[in-house]
């Protein structure tokens, strides 16, 4: 089975490209086994509690929950970075280190960057 | 022969990237069957009548590597998001849409994962 790393650095709602990270994750999900790696401002879709109400669009950090069978990595620096490490995310991510996001990515057949 | 899929995600002109993917495209086609897969913004680039004063015509670079044998799809939902709809009128030359140029089509989001599977290089380009 091919391995595929959808690699997002975008924060959600300021643009499309998150909920289309989630959706070509999505559609990958059932034919290859699928990391998804946030880094830099993608980490603000680790956090919980979002309310996108007012904006019109789907909550895309319960979309990214509710994807249980999707590994979701985490870059620990990124969310220190932006205050985010003492805050509550959602519970089916793992942090990790640079290394480790870094070793992730290497050994995954294809990274697509959103 | 080895497959290589070209990912998009950004329109024309805004980026090099969809011209870069061009010429990464051509050259690979002499070695590689070809899928570009145009997702987000990147619908864009099979419009018709594009005209740009100061910049090689991406939409008709697009078309020429469609004749040369690559696949070019692009997402469903993000080409009706803004405004290109598939059409079933096989009369439409090469393209289900007739707000795009020949050869490229609109298809579902489930053909990139089919892309990905087949595919022994898939190269990404992004904003």
């Amino acid at each position: 089975m091919k391995s595929v790393f959808c690699l997002l650095d975008t924060a959600p709602y300021g643009s499309e490209k998150a909920f289309g990270a989630l959706n070509a994750a999505a559609v990958s999900l059932t034919e290859m086994s699928v990391t998804f790696g946030l880094y830099g401002d993608g980490v603000y879709l680790a956090a919980a509690d979002q309310d996108s109400t007012e904006l019109g669009v789907p909550n895309l950090s319960d979309i990214l929950y509710s994807y249980g069978e999707l590994r979701v990595i985490v870059h620990e620096p990124s969310l220190i970075e932006r205050g985010l490490f003492g805050e509550t995310l959602i519970e089916t991510i793992e942090l990790v280190d640079e290394e480790d996001f870094l070793e992730e990515m290497e050994n995954s057949d294809f990274v697509i960057l959103f | 022969m080895k497959t290589l899929t070209i990912v998009l995600t950004d329109g024309p002109y805004i980026s090099e990237y969809a011209e870069i993917a061009s010429k990464l495209a051509e050259e690979a086609l002499k070695q590689y069957q070809v899928n570009i897969f145009l997702y987000l913004d990147a619908v864009h680039i099979p419009k018709k009548s594009q005209n740009p004063s100061f910049f090689n015509n991406v939409g008709e670079l697009f078309t020429e590597l469609a004749e040369k044998g690559a696949i070019i799809r692009a997402c469903a939902r993000c080409a009706a998001a803004r405004g290109y709809l598939a059409e079933e009128d096989n009369t439409l030359k090469g393209s289900n849409c007739e707000d795009y140029l020949t050869g490229i089509k609109i298809s579902s989001l489930y053909e990139l994962s089919e892309m990905l599977k087949k595919s022994d290089r898939v190269i990404s380009l992004s904003r």
